[in-house]
């Protein structure tokens, strides 16, 4: 396959960065995304030219590391799908591609498609846990927890805190990751004595990274490429308000 | 008191009063289009309705509740839009791109809908309620003729189309609208079916009520 | 030499006696000291969060932009513990048996004991994080079965139970950042142990944004990075594990032990061309529903749903029928590879066998087995474009876990004192063969369980002067680590890190992978020793020391090449097949792996000597367990 890139490069958070055309000429459609790329920075390598940098580690579609915009959709076309799990197969010969960072004002861009995503954790920090310490807990069995909602819980739970919810969003809100968390904690029991304070936390901390608001518009599911549900948001809407004037 | 602060500081808070004020002028817009039905029954029954409305004290409570809300859904909206924008830097230059994973487009656009929506409102009240004052009598009662300058109004093809516009403008708002509120109150999510189907059938209603009294007064409203 | 620091007494009470004698220090003494921890995968963020809820101050390194990234993220099938909540036979001592039958035999078994003990813990823990474990209708736990047991002991969430069970870990962490207990450094990659009078007193640290070096000072240092199956360069590792920290830890002292000891995962997506730039593992839990087979006529034609049941070859239910497909990974994967060699593999390649569902989806229905491996069979589609509810899966052997690792004791201290390692990153619990559903065990029971103790003992035992992060040790590392930076930078040829490392992957796959002997790994040895003069003279790295991926890479390749070497080694030093490790020369009339127990019952322990590395020999003795030949027949 022949395929024209327009790639993000921008050396650093404060520099400006601009579009760059790039052509691959030999590309399978075998290749995963991150293949083609990787097989680009080959050739710019051999040319002595910068090789484009992109977050990336398990390929797998799990540890939430890729991100990129491709033609204007987080982690490509695909639904369901992370940038390392699209393949080549899904474009055509000749396609142009265009190549961008994900855009949000609490994901500084670090250098061309590499973006920081501490704020993430931040958030995590603010309240997304128990307070457990080890040693201190009670036999598994000992609470019981039905199928259906451990399964639900495990729905929120297998959010890969990639933020294409956030590149997404036109208010580049971070509701949906942040829903999650709360709605996994707020489905079982564990998480059930610290419900208040952690959604109260983590809401907090969300403003503070200068995330904006969620006008439910459910760009954020369209582009999570685990499925996570906007049902998710309207129960941190009620965890919060159960926090405000039940608790 | 300070959680309750906290909340209302904070953007889900904030999206909770935008949703309570949506919900609260939906039920208005509602009333409104109901009692503007009356229209069909004839200009004495739509002009006596007018008056029985306007005569009573309660009125005054009424608008300015309305005021309020209009305001605080306003007023909240234009600060929460501000901030996401500041919070979403955007592409610099445009790119051939065309995006598949985005949302409805009346989702995307709810703040310029609004602001159309308002802009309606303001226009419609100078032209109706601050409008030419005609005098009618009912059953010995005197009273405003307001069919009179509504019908004068929807006489004009200009008018009654703008107005038209203003109406399917409201029904895109109130599409997202409705169903949203449900979701920032987190009652149900926006893409629960049924809640999608109320805020549709909601805004056909709505939309569609206001959409057919203009063309009726077009057509059927000459003195 | 080699002081393996076992507690006295009978097996069952070895780790009690140790948790008893052990040294504490008081609880407001411990904010006085500092332990550093590399990585943040399971071994790493839960010792940090379980040393940071006890009071220590810890300073928490990852290269990954944030903790939750850490590989462990990606174990799919489960975690084990002799929980015995199936009522069918399980214990302590039985998780223990079949850990040390399945490792060959090449495991401590007080090592061993202790992780089978602990393990019930770490499922208790687990749980109150908020781990959505898989549940029955009762609300009660649920397990499934992995290869090399005959119980039902794994625990899962959905294929993705190390996610949940790192998401707890992570939460646990980040929980203690938030109280300020425990600082992250993100981005940050370790590149050397600073030794002060013989003692691990911190590490110099790469800032991957800017490209700083900076040294930062401890009492205690914790490395929990993970394996080194990247060195094959394919391997269902993440693109950026690496060996960096374990191999400077070597060279400044701490013995790496029994690096040939390598896992190849029988069930991965195989190979499909020359770009490919990692392989994708589908989990062992796969095969409690899926059959493994072959069609019976070599160089068959025919698609897989037209070979009738006559002309199939359920191989590993034909030659282990007690464990059916459920025998342990080395021997499934040998069993693969000697199908392939035969002519009778399958696919494009003739690389592959199949694992067919159609007898579960015939038995339980579709939708039962979307519910059980829907995730799995979403990613397999995603990858080779074929729909495994229609059409078996194409499988293939590849490299997976690393067993060997850092040298440690049983309190997981490394032979230099004061550095700890945990988690893959050492050697200790598996022996030549890790089971299915351990490496979670073990991750979490060196982080949570062992750790903790161990940090208290060694601090609370030992007197540790002030170490200021100007010390002249500090220094000199720093210097060592620039000097590496700027050589690696100058460099001016023609061939990027990839296209070395995967030369380097070609050697180490074909002479020191499923199978290996003595005159393939010699002319590794020399082909390796060719490419590290090629890797010197030729990579390049274009762009500055900033955010650049080439330079990473080339960073971890550099040691990728070093350490590739000392497995063959090692590999050619073990002069017998035991687990993992099948040297060609020593195998049973069925082509199985033979031992010899009386020559190669030991640890081989390396330490770096600037020449040929010196081989130490723990000798291990099993007093629990009869040494026997593994049977799963």
């Amino acid at each position: 396959m022949k395929l024209h890139l327009k790639i993000w490069r921008q050396k650093g958070p404060k520099e400006t960065g601009a579009f760059k055309d790039y052509t691959v000429d030999n590309a399978s459609e075998h290749m995963s995304f991150l293949e083609m790329l990787d097989f680009l920075n080959t050739s710019l390598v051999q040319k002595g030219e910068e090789a484009v940098q992109f977050d990336h580690d398990c390929r797998e579609g799990i540890c939430g590391s890729c991100s990129l915009m491709i033609n204007g959709n987080p982690h490509g076309p695909e639904t369901g799908t992370a940038t390392c799990q699209l393949h080549m197969r899904k474009f055509n010969d000749g396609d142009t591609i265009v190549i961008e960072p994900f855009r949000a004002k609490a994901f500084p861009i670090l250098r061309d498609l590499c973006v920081d995503r501490t704020a993430f954790d931040r958030i995590m920090a603010a309240g997304g846990f128990c307070s457990i310490n080890t040693g201190n807990a009670p036999e598994a069995n000992s609470i019981l927890i039905g199928k259906e909602t451990a399964e639900k819980a495990m729905d929120s739970a297998a959010c890969i805190g990639c933020g294409a919810c956030v590149a997404a969003c036109k208010n580049a809100s971070a509701m949906l990751f942040v829903s999650a968390k709360v709605s996994q904690m707020a489905l079982l029991p564990q998480g059930d004595p610290e419900r208040g304070k952690r959604v109260r936390g983590m809401v907090a901390q969300m403003d503070q990274e200068m995330f904006g608001s969620c006008s439910n518009t459910g760009a954020c599911e369209a582009a999570c490429p685990k499925e996570i549900k906007l049902e998710n948001i309207a129960r941190l809407n009620r965890e919060m308000l159960r926090a405000t004037f039940v608790e | 008191m300070m959680k309750c602060k906290s909340f209302l500081t904070s953007s889900v808070g904030q999206k909770f009063l935008v949703a309570i004020t949506g919900l609260g002028l939906s039920g208005f817009v509602l009333a409104h289009m109901l009692g503007n039905l009356l229209m069909f029954v004839g200009a004495d029954a739509y002009n006596l309705y007018g008056h029985k409305l306007t005569s009573t004290p309660l009125i005054y409570v009424a608008e300015v509740g309305l005021i309020a809300f209009f305001l605080t859904h306003l007023g909240l909206t234009l600060k929460l839009t501000r901030e996401n924008r500041t919070a979403r830097p955007l592409t610099p230059e445009q790119l051939p791109s065309n995006p598949v994973k985005k949302a409805s487009f009346a989702s995307r656009s709810m703040a310029l809908s609004g602001l159309m929506v308002f802009t309606f409102v303001i226009l419609h009240l100078v032209t109706f309620k601050f409008g030419t004052y005609y005098e009618t009598e009912v059953d010995g009662v005197k009273m405003r003729d307001l069919y009179r300058l509504v019908a004068e109004w929807f006489q004009k093809e200009w008018y009654a189309g703008f107005y038209l516009v203003c109406m399917v403008i409201l029904f895109t708002h109130l599409s997202h609208g409705f169903s949203a509120a449900f979701q920032s109150l987190g009652l149900q999510s926006v893409h629960n079916r049924n809640i999608k189907r109320l805020g549709w059938a909601f805004a056909v209603i709505v939309g569609g009520g206001f959409f057919i009294q203009p063309l009726y007064m077009y057509l059927w409203g000459a003195p | 030499m080699l002081d393996s620091k076992i507690p006295s007494g009978p097996i069952e009470q070895k780790w009690n006696n140790r948790k008893f004698e052990g040294k504490l220090v008081n609880p407001a003494n411990r904010r006085k000291h500092t332990v550093i921890v590399v990585g943040t995968g399971l071994a790493g963020a839960s010792a940090a969060a379980t040393l940071g809820e006890q009071g220590y101050r810890v300073k928490v390194f990852t290269f990954h932009e944030s903790p939750r990234r850490a590989h462990s993220i990606a174990a799919q099938g489960g975690i084990n513990a002799a929980k015995n909540y199936q009522n069918d036979g399980d214990s302590v001592y039985r998780l223990f048996y079949d850990t040390i039958k399945g490792g060959d035999f090449r495991a401590r078994e007080a090592n061993v004991y202790r992780l089978a003990e602990v393990s019930v813990n770490i499922i208790d823990q687990c749980v109150a994080q908020g781990v959505p474990f898989a549940r029955e209708y009762g609300g009660t736990l649920t397990n499934r079965s992995f290869g090399g047991t005959q119980v039902s002991r794994t625990f899962y969430a959905k294929g993705q139970t190390g996610q949940q069970l790192l998401l707890g870990a992570y939460s646990s962490l980040m929980r203690q950042a938030g109280q300020k207990a425990i600082e992250i450094f993100p981005r940050q990659e370790m590149v050397d142990v600073i030794v002060v009078d013989g003692k691990a007193r911190g590490i110099i640290a790469r800032n991957l944004v800017t490209g700083e070096l900076t040294a930062h000072t401890a009492d205690a240092v914790i490395l929990a990075t993970g394996g080194y199956g990247n060195v094959f360069f394919l391997s269902t590792n993440a693109k950026q594990s690496n060996a960096s920290a374990c191999w400077r830890a070597y060279k400044r002292g701490a013995y790496f032990a029994n690096p040939c000891f390598t896992q190849i995962h029988p069930t991965c997506v195989p190979v499909s061309g020359d770009y490919q730039s990692k392989l994708t593992l589908m989990s062992e839990s796969l095969r409690n529903d899926g059959r493994v087979w072959v069609p019976l006529k070599a160089g068959e034609k025919r698609g897989p749903n037209e070979i009738p049941e006559s002309e199939r070859d359920y191989f590993l239910e034909r030659m282990y029928p007690a464990f059916g497909n459920l025998v342990p990974r080395d021997i499934a994967s040998r069993a693969a590879k000697r199908m392939c060699d035969e002519n009778r593999g399958v696919g494009p390649t003739g690389l592959s066998v199949y694992m067919d569902f159609r007898d579960a989806i015939q038995r339980l229905g579709s939708a039962t087995i979307a519910e059980k491996y829907g995730n799995l069979f979403a990613m397999y589609e995603k990858i080779t474009d074929e729909n495994p509810y229609q059409v078996p899966m194409r499988i293939f052997p590849a490299v997976h876990y690393t067993m060997g690792g850092l040298w440690v004791d049983y309190n997981l201290m490394s032979s230099i004192p004061g550095l700890f390692v945990a988690g893959e990153a050492n050697f200790s619990d598996h022996g030549a063969n890790r089971l299915g559903a351990s490496a979670l065990m073990q991750g979490l029971a060196d982080g949570y369980f062992v750790i903790p103790y161990s940090i208290a003992n060694y601090i609370g035992g030992t007197s540790l002067a002030p170490v200021k992060n100007n010390h002249e040790a500090a220094l000199g590392s720093l210097a060592e680590s620039k000097a590496r930076i700027d050589a690696l930078m100058k460099a001016k040829g023609g061939q990027s890190v990839d296209q070395l490392h995967r030369k380097l992957g070609k050697v180490m796959w074909e002479f020191c992978g499923m199978a290996r002997n003595e005159a393939g790994l010699k002319g590794a040895i020399s082909s390796i020793q060719k490419l590290k003069d090629e890797f010197a003279n030729d990579v390049r790295i274009p762009g500055d020391e900033h955010l650049n991926s080439e330079l990473e890479k080339a960073n971890r390749v550099s040691d990728f090449l070093e350490l590739g070497e000392l497995m063959c080694l090692d590999a050619l030093e073990r002069k017998e097949s035991c687990g993992g490790h099948f040297r060609e020369e020593m195998q049973t009339p069925e082509g199985e792996a033979l031992r010899d127990d009386k020559n190669f019952s030991h640890v081989a322990a390396w330490e770096f000597t600037g020449k040929t590395p010196k081989l130490h020999k723990e000798p291990l003795t099993f007093e629990n367990v009869h040494l026997a030949q593994r049977s799963y027949k």
